[in-house]
């Protein structure tokens, strides 16, 4: 008989992103970051496979939230659209955040 | 030629990356074309809204000026700032895109983003007002 053991304690912060994060969508980003930071977590997760836009102030809020989360801090995209994860690769960004096709 | 004249306020960068896209798409860049000019249209268009009229304490307009002109499309917004050129500023080298999140300066992204997303970005002070002018050639890429 095999044994099987799952366990996990990591604490996780999701945000799905919809639509165009630009300077003005960017601060209410911010702001959930900032909500979330609170809870000091491992793992951020990024839905945003209906995000169509993002300027370099949303960019700007991916690097606040390494900073102010924490280096240990994993970042998670799931499913960005091409134009997206071209700007990710222009600015190097993608060095420092996963894309990923799900989040499991 | 033909102008449109937004307030300059961030809720109008949605209108005025719309322009873009709708101007775009009308000459038939190519889908990611549009997409770069989109976002050095609006890359642009906050600097000018951000640092040129809400952190001095200023409000005025942007304008968008549509112009197609010997195969290139040309885009320029005009504001009522001080004098800035973003050319200005020191870019930032590639290495500062391979440094880690938590140790880059924050920063010359957008202006990074703007010239490296379209054929040509040229800015001049003409009449008192910043012009900020976005080429795109038509029929390529």
């Amino acid at each position: 008989m095999s044994f099987q053991i799952l366990a996990e304690a990591k604490k996780v912060a999701k945000i799905t992103l919809i639509g165009e994060v630009d300077s003005l969508s960017a601060r209410e980003f911010q702001k959930e970051i900032e909500r979330l930071a609170v809870e000091q977590p491992d793992e951020l997760v990024l839905f945003v496979e209906n995000l169509t836009f993002i300027s370099s102030a949303g960019l700007r809020v991916l690097i606040f939230a390494k900073q102010k989360m924490g280096t240990h801090l994993a970042v998670y995209m799931v499913k960005p659209q091409e134009s997206v994860v071209e700007t990710l690769e222009k600015t190097g960004l993608h060095h420092s955040i996963n894309i990923v096709d799900q989040y499991l | 030629m033909e102008r449109k004249t937004f307030p300059g306020t961030l809720d109008s960068l949605a209108d005025i990356r719309q322009v873009a896209k709708e101007e775009a798409q009308r000459v038939g860049l190519s889908k990611k074309a549009a997409y770069n000019l989109m976002l050095a249209i609006d890359e642009i268009a906050t600097n000018i809204i951000v640092h040129g009229y809400e952190e001095a304490g200023r409000s005025g307009s942007v304008d968008v000026v549509t112009e197609v002109a010997d195969g290139q499309l040309i885009l320029t917004l005009e504001d009522d700032a001080t004098p800035f050129d973003p050319l200005q500023r020191d870019l930032p080298g590639e290495e500062t895109f391979t440094q880690p999140l938590e140790e880059r300066p924050i920063g010359g992204m957008g202006i990074y983003l703007t010239i490296n997303g379209i054929d040509e970005f040229r800015y001049e002070f003409v009449n008192n007002r910043n012009r900020n002018i976005f080429i795109s050639r038509i029929g390529e890429k």
